[in-house]
């Protein structure tokens, strides 16, 4: 109980709600213009969060992935443009309803779904987790490996299009991570003879690349500027929303959970959640022949998932260190900095930080409310900012921003480098999440096999000595596996269609 | 032809790896140290390379068959998305000399006149918001960012 309050204290004061509501308006800028993600967001905010104290670093971090995620839903419904890739599921909605003059209506129940969506998660964060933690006490360095082996896995199949894409990514993403002196032999690894890397590469530089320099580097490669002011509506925003709420709050309880579920699996975030969510909510529903031509159930099921797969994903961080998204593998670097490692002992410590970090969930789900209302009104703001003007300062932000993690200019270099590759492959339709995810759990998975590997003197089968080290090593088996016994049973079953007509 | 390209140099990368990898000691213990995984990472980059330029390879024999067009790749467009890279280089080049603030005000100038900002604008914008970035990092969150030829002043 003393926890709780103690949460509370680290919330409700000045400096932090302040943190909170400076955060908030930053993450709705950010994800109402287009072409700037939640994701790249994070990773600016980081050098900034840096100097704060654990409380308010984590509320910015939180504050601003939420309200991004929302904001991106205004050029949606305005432009046809999704702001952040957590819109573009159900962005043909949404510009189809705007068209019949209903933007801000679809406006507000986007919001009231965003933030149903957001405390859903926050709910299934509160409770999950700590019980979670008390399984995962039980994980040594076997169970460990394969649960980075799972969440590694999970991201190449859950990517969208070709899997040799995503498994090169991957392995970008593990070579990174093997930078710098080797943990067990204190061997330097691809370290070049720069001292600066001996420590391995940091991955705010990295992210800062791969997400903020890449899309900037898009923007001067494509010619699209010019965009039409729409004809913003005048319909009211919270007009019809209990209406819909009542139609569909079922596919808001459906859309919630498959969201926190898919952002909980890591590599797949809130933009993956959202196309699941819709495509689940089209096959459900009475009225199919009404998707796409701007129906609110489909924005109902998918505006609720993606924000809830922001939480959800904050799972497998806070209990395995394991991220759910590319977000919380910005999260976890930046819990290790401010000295809470990410673990289950983090529940057992007592002290008020983890409830802080709850609370502050509830905080920025509910403050999403107003602050989105004021967002929806001026919406033109959002959608007129000239990105010809916004993105060499953002430029300059990424360059200030690497180098201020260790005040070191070799930062800004590896920002340069990853974000030319990462440019490269993204016009090749790369996956990014997967290069994350191997970066940032290349480490533990390595560590992990070899310090197994050392008390079990290199016995391979040592793996699957214990009961749930085991059964992690079949789940991962099973997923390797899934896609062969899909093909098996298409064959069976493209077979046996075949030899219908025959059968008498 | 993109992936083909690719996929080869994956496998090149691939093989570069398990070469550097190899000159790694190994663990007393074991037989295997710290070569295993950045190995086992070269001999996914080859796989995954040959895969990809593999697949991509047939379905380009069958389209050039069918007598499609490859696109020519937009080559001014390329050199226009390298230019915030040039600026970076600029930036870690000039920024002892110049200093911070001057050298992300140039940076932004330029960035702007390649959009065709109004010059007047640009210039205004760039000088303001390099001056606003330079004063939270090194006088808020207490950067040691160059400050070049401004400290002579100040």
């Amino acid at each position: 109980m003393d926890a709780l309050l103690q949460g509370l204290q680290l919330v409700f004061n000045g400096q932090t709600m302040l943190v909170i509501l400076a955060a908030a308006a930053f993450g709705i800028f950010v994800g109402a213009v287009p072409g700037l993600t939640a994701t790249m967001a994070v990773a600016l905010l980081v050098p900034i969060t840096f100097y704060m104290d654990p409380t308010p670093a984590i509320a910015a971090i939180v504050t601003t992935s939420a309200m991004a995620i929302f904001a991106g839903d205004i050029p949606g419904t305005y432009l046809n443009i999704p702001g952040t890739p957590a819109s573009a599921a159900y962005v043909g909605e949404s510009s189809q309803l705007a068209k019949k003059g209903r933007a801000r209506e679809t406006l507000g129940t986007n919001l009231v779904c965003s933030v149903f969506g957001g405390l859903f998660g926050t709910v299934i964060l509160v409770f999950v987790s700590p019980s979670l933690a008390e399984v995962a006490l039980k994980f040594s360095s076997y169970e460990y490996f394969w649960l980075a082996l799972l969440g590694l896995s999970s991201s190449i199949f859950i990517s969208i299009g070709s899997k040799a894409k995503a498994f090169l990514s991957l392995m970008i993403g593990l070579l990174l991570s093997t930078v710098g002196l080797d943990m067990m032999s204190g061997a330097p690894r691809f370290t070049f003879g720069i001292p600066d890397l001996m420590a391995g590469i940091n991955f705010i530089p990295v992210m800062i690349g791969m997400f903020a320099l890449n899309e900037i580097m898009s923007f001067y490669g494509s010619r699209i500027e010019t965009r039409n002011p729409p004809a913003l509506s005048k319909d009211k925003v919270f007009g019809q929303v209990p209406t819909h709420v009542k139609k569909y709050w079922r596919n808001m309880l459906r859309g919630s959970s498959i969201g926190t579920l898919i952002g909980a699996l890591p590599g797949a975030g809130a933009d993956i959640a959202a196309w699941i969510a819709y495509a689940a909510g089209k096959s459900r529903s009475k009225d199919k022949a009404a998707y796409g031509t701007g129906h609110i159930e489909g924005i109902v099921d998918a505006s609720s998932a993606n924000n809830s797969g922001i939480s959800g994903a904050w799972v497998p961080a806070l209990v395995f260190g394991i991220p759910g998204d590319s977000i919380t593998a910005i999260v976890i670097g930046v819990l290790y900095m401010k000295g809470m490692n990410p673990g289950p002992t983090i529940f057992m410590e007592g002290s008020g930080l983890v409830y802080s970090l709850f609370v502050v969930f509830f905080v920025a789900n509910l403050i999403m409310l107003p602050i989105g209302y004021i967002a929806i009104r001026s919406a033109k703001v959002f959608i007129l900012t000239p990105r010809k003007i916004l993105m060499p300062i953002i430029l300059c932000f990424c360059i200030v921003g690497a180098f201020s993690i260790n005040n070191s200019i070799t930062d800004v270099w590896i920002m340069l480098l990853v974000g030319l590759v990462a440019f490269i492959l993204a016009r090749c339709d790369f996956p990014m999440a997967p290069a994350i995810l191997g970066l940032v759990l290349g480490t533990t998975l390595e560590n992990s096999f070899m310090s197994s590997m050392l008390k079990s003197n290199g016995d391979l089968l040592s793996f699957f000595s214990r009961p749930i080290s085991a059964g992690l090593g079949a789940l991962v088996i099973l997923i390797w596996l899934l896609p062969l016994f899909a093909r098996l049973y298409r064959r069976a079953r493209g077979g046996s269609r075949d030899q219908s007509p025959r059968t008498p | 032809m993109k992936d083909v390209m690719l996929g080869l140099c994956f496998m090149v990368a691939g093989i570069v790896t398990i070469y550097v990898a190899r000159q790694y000691p190994t663990m007393p213990s074991l037989q295997f140290g710290p070569s295993l995984f950045p190995s086992l990472i070269g001999g996914g980059f080859f796989i995954g390379g040959l895969v990809l330029a593999a697949s991509q390879f047939s379905t380009l024999r069958q389209r050039a068959s069918e007598g499609h067009v490859v696109l020519r790749p937009d080559f001014q467009a390329i050199l226009v998305s390298l230019l915030p890279c040039g600026l970076i280089v600029f930036y870690i080049l000039a920024s002892d000399y110049l200093g911070t603030a001057i050298s992300l005000a140039t940076m932004m100038f330029v960035l702007m006149l390649a959009r065709k900002t109004q010059w007047l604008l640009a210039l205004g914008v760039s000088v303001a918001a390099s001056l606003v970035i330079y004063f939270i990092f090194s006088r808020y969150l207490l950067i040691p960012l160059p400050e070049g030829l401004l400290s002579v002043r100040g």
